[in-house]
This record gives structure tokens, C-alpha cells and sequence, in this order.
């Protein structure tokens, strides 16, 4: 555990706002391309 | 007249790739994992002759091929984004893997040929059901070569072979210390993330169609899916460890970040999806076994008590270790790290809520199997199963989102340096010498 805390120290992570906005911003355009062409796949896929 | 060095605004080129390949990686998991559970569905038709194998594996063929295009075009984005937004990496890459992605890009090519040919000799090959079967089992074995040639490049980035010499550079990056482990891990991943989209696919059906005949099917497709889905599910522990081990192995500071330190929330996050995937799906076998032809009340009480266990162990899978929750936004309690939490440290409070969530879930599937051998009664499932069955497919995309990001931020550290090949090639994409285990990276005029 101590060779843990020591690895830790000093760790400063991604504490920006910049850093948590490209995360959300990230995560928001993953989720909206995927349901976006799922959304379109199944639109171009339907009326059998 | 060069480009020069290109950033993006507003969202920064990082998230530019990111969000580039994990979209691409959602597609490309669901159209190898689909197209293998389609095959294997148009084989288990062949042999009980059972419409609902065959309806179901040429409508998720069709769909298969629709998106196919979508799953292409963002790879295609992708390597352009990564070639304009970090040319210098790209090349090192390419000087390393040129034949990796030479074999790759013929997987795909075959993967194409072949998953339009299955789908478009249907009924021309109904008379001959072995030969197309083949077809498709063929298509789903050059979807995972494909994901093999890639999972190798992915795998490198994170933990780059000893290499000294150039002779070995190719072979040993290829099988570098994390590629087996990463690549098993997919594999079985692709047939547990489509199983869970196609029973959150039926259960929305279900929920919609009014039609007798067509409540049975998605009641049918719903059981079949979450089969597939939590049947592979249960399997990952264990491969996931020996992954994790391999990274602790060969980077402990990125194990270290992902696991103990700053980034352990994306585990917590993880561990808090699977919790949701374990007690939806085995409270869906539960609510299931009530309509077995055959009634099964002692199996159907055995399930319940494993319901309870499921709860028991993923509860203690997702207490975190101390009180430094997310140091990124502040959620700090206490003393943040030196605040510890009864019951959350890894040994040895997480590996039995691991191996227990394996054993009850092995537990639960044997039973639901063992009456799926006499059958059930189709199309009386109730609103809330299907409910279960829509969150599992929207909770196995987050797990998806969460692991791809995890694997992905373990080379950062403590973002000084952050690396895109670990210890080796940093972020702005300038080399490191000292430290860097492959030497031909380094070494002016050969690898880099």
C-alpha cells in the first residue's frame, strides 16, 4: 500500500475545467453519433 | 507547404480521436460480435428447426449490413484525423505495425466481401444451409483477425515490448505483454455487448408490437440475447484480472492510476454498471423461470437466493477504497485517501465480490438453462422484465464508453508526461529515450 501512496504523490490528475468539459464534450458526441447512425440504420432498415 | 501542427478548437484534438474511435468501436464490436451470434443462430435453425433461429439471424444480418457503412466510414475519419492531428505518432506507429495494418485492412476488405456475400445468397443457398452457415461463420473470422491486427497496435501503446534490436521489433511489439490478454478480453466482449443490445432491442419491441405472433418472437429474442449477453458477461472477471495483471506487470504506474490512484473512479463507475448488467439480468431469469412449460419452483427459489447474492457481492464490488472519490471535480470526503472504507479495499473485499458475482452468475445460468431445455411459454413476459432488459443494453454501452476511456487514460498518469506510447512517445509527440523499453523507437533512422 505504501508503494501506492508513493506513486500517488504529487499526482495532479486532470483537475482543469478545460479537462472536465473535453470529458462531458467527449462523452456527449460519442453517445450522439452512436444513437444518431443507429437511429439511421434502423430508419433506412424498416418498412419490410 | 506543411500543415504544421493542427489542434482543434473548443474540444482539443484528443477528444477529436476519442470520440472518433469510440463511436467506431461501439459499431465495430456490435457488427463482429453480431454477425458471429447471427451465424451461430442460423446453425442452431438448421439443426432444431425452429423459425424463430432463422427469422432472427437474417434480420440481424440485414441490419448487420446496413451498418456496416457507418462502423467504415468513422474508421476511415479516424485514420485521417490521426494522421492530420498527429502525424509523428502515425509514423512511428506505421514503421512498427506496417504489416499489422497491411493484414488488418485485408481482414476488413474479406470481413466486407464476405458478410454481403451471406447476406445476399440467403435464399439462393437455402438448399445448401451448411455452406451458407459457413459463409457467415467465415465473415465473423475476419471480423476477429481484424480486431486481432488492431488490438495489437492498442495493446503496444500502453505496454511497448522490450525490443533492442530491429530484427525482433516487429514480432515482439505484436505479441507484447498486454496483446493476448486485451484480445481475449474483446473477444469475449463482443458476444456479451450484443447479446445485451439485442435483448434491450427485444424488450423495446416487445414493449411496442401488438401483434401475438410477434410478442412471442421479441419474448423468444429477449431470453436469447440476455443469454448470450450474461453467459459471456460472467467470464470476463477473470480475464479482465489477468489483462489487469499484465499491466501492473509491465506499467504500474498506469495500474496503478486506473486502480489506486486519481482515475480509480472510471473502476468504481465500471464496477457500478456491471452491478446494474448482474441484477437485471439474473432478475430477469428469475421473472422467467415462472413461465417454464415445465414447472420449476425449487430452481425457480434457487434463483431468487442467488438474486440476493448477486446484490450481496456486486454491493461489495462497488464500495470504493477510501474517500478520494473523484479528486477531478472536488468529491473528496474526510481525509480523501487517507479516509479508508470498511469493505472497499481490493484484497480481499473485491476479489470475492468477483469470483462470488462469477459463481452465483454461473449458478444462475445453469439453472435458467436447465429449464430452457423443456421451453417456455412465450409472450407473457411482464412490462418490467423488458425494462430490465432495455437497461442492460443501455448500461453495456456505458461499460463499453467507461473501459475504452480507462484503457486510454491509464498512459496518462499524472499527466506529466502524458503518453500515447507509454514512456515512450509523449503526448506532444516527441520521444523519450530513457526508459523507453523499445529501442528502435528511439534510435534515429531505424524505428521512429
Amino acid at each position: 500500500m505504501e508503494l501506492a501512496l508513493l506513486l500517488q504523490e504529487g499526482s495532479t490528475g486532470d483537475p482543469t475545467a478545460i479537462g472536465i468539459f473535453h470529458f462531458f464534450a467527449g462523452f456527449f458526441l460519442i453517445i450522439t453519433i452512436y444513437s444518431s447512425f443507429l437511429g439511421f440504420t434502423y430508419w433506412i432498415g424498416k418498412d419490410e | 507547404m506543411p500543415i504544421g501542427n493542427l489542434d482543434v478548437p473548443v474540444i482539443g484534438k484528443n477528444v477529436v480521436i476519442a470520440v472518433l474511435v469510440q463511436s467506431h468501436i461501439l459499431f465495430a464490436t456490435f457488427i463482429i460480435g453480431a454477425v458471429l451470434i447471427a451465424a451461430t443462430s442460423e446453425y442452431l435453425g438448421m439443426v432444431t428447426k425452429q423459425n424463430n433461429y432463422e427469422r432472427f439471424a437474417r434480420n440481424l444480418a440485414r441490419f448487420v449490413v446496413l451498418l456496416f457503412a457507418s462502423g467504415a466510414a468513422l474508421a476511415v475519419t479516424f485514420v485521417l484525423a490521426l494522421v492530420t492531428l498527429f502525424p509523428v505518432f502515425f509514423s512511428i506507429l506505421q514503421n512498427i505495425f506496417f504489416w499489422v495494418f497491411l493484414v488488418e485492412a485485408f481482414m476488413f476488405l474479406g470481413q466486407i466481401i464476405i458478410v454481403y456475400a451471406w447476406y445476399n445468397v440467403w435464399d439462393k443457398l437455402a438448399y445448401r444451409k451448411s455452406l451458407h452457415v459457413v459463409f457467415g461463420f467465415i465473415a465473423g473470422f475476419f471480423g476477429l483477425m481484424a480486431m486481432t491486427m488492431i488490438d495489437a497496435v492498442a495493446s503496444f501503446m500502453l505496454t511497448p515490448a522490450e525490443v533492442t534490436s530491429q530484427a525482433d521489433l516487429v514480432a515482439r511489439s505484436f505479441l507484447n505483454q498486454t496483446m493476448v490478454p486485451l484480445n481475449m478480453h474483446r473477444f469475449i466482449g463482443n458476444f456479451s455487448y450484443v447479446g445485451f443490445l439485442i435483448g434491450g432491442w427485444a424488450g423495446f419491441r416487445y414493449l411496442r408490437t401488438t401483434r401475438e405472433d410477434d410478442r412471442e418472437y421479441y419474448d423468444w429474442m429477449g431470453h436469447f440475447g440476455l443469454l448470450w449477453g450474461f453467459g459471456f458477461l460472467i467470464i470476463q472477471p477473470v480475464i479482465g484480472y489477468g489483462y489487469l495483471k499484465g499491466i501492473r506487470e509491465s506499467a504500474p504506474e498506469s495500474f496503478n492510476t486506473i486502480m489506486l490512484g486519481d482515475k480509480s473512479w472510471v473502476f468504481n463507475l465500471l464496477v457500478i454498471w456491471i452491478a446494474v448488467l448482474s441484477i437485471a439480468s439474473t432478475a430477469y431469469f428469475v421473472h422467467k423461470l415462472r413461465f417454464a412449460i415445465k414447472p420449476m419452483e425449487t430452481l425457480r427459489k434457487l434463483s431468487v437466493g442467488a438474486l440476493g447474492f448477486t446484490a450481496l457481492f456486486t454491493v461489495l464490488n462497488i464500495i470504493p477504497a477510501n474517500a478520494n472519490l473523484v479528486p477531478q471535480i472536488g468529491l473528496v470526503f474526510g481525509q480523501g485517501e487517507d479516509t479508508q472504507i470498511p469493505l472497499g479495499s481490493m484484497y480481499p473485499w473485491k476479489y470475492i465480490g468477483l469470483i462470488g458475482l462469477m459463481l452465483t452468475g454461473f449458478f444462475v445460468v445453469a439453472l435458467y438453462l436447465r429449464a430452457s431445455a423443456t421451453g417456455f411459454y412465450w409472450g407473457r413476459a411482464s412490462r418490467w422484465s423488458q425494462i430490465a432488459l432495455m437497461s442492460c443494453a443501455f448500461f453495456v454501452v456505458l461499460t463499453m464508453v467507461t473501459m475504452g476511456y480507462t484503457r486510454e487514460t491509464a498512459r496518462r498518469v499524472d499527466n506529466d508526461p502524458a503518453y500515447l506510447i507509454n514512456g515512450c512517445v509523449k503526448l506532444d509527440q516527441t520521444l523519450v529515450k530513457e526508459g523507453c523499453p523499445t529501442k528502435p523507437i528511439t534510435e534515429e533512422g531505424k524505428g521512429g
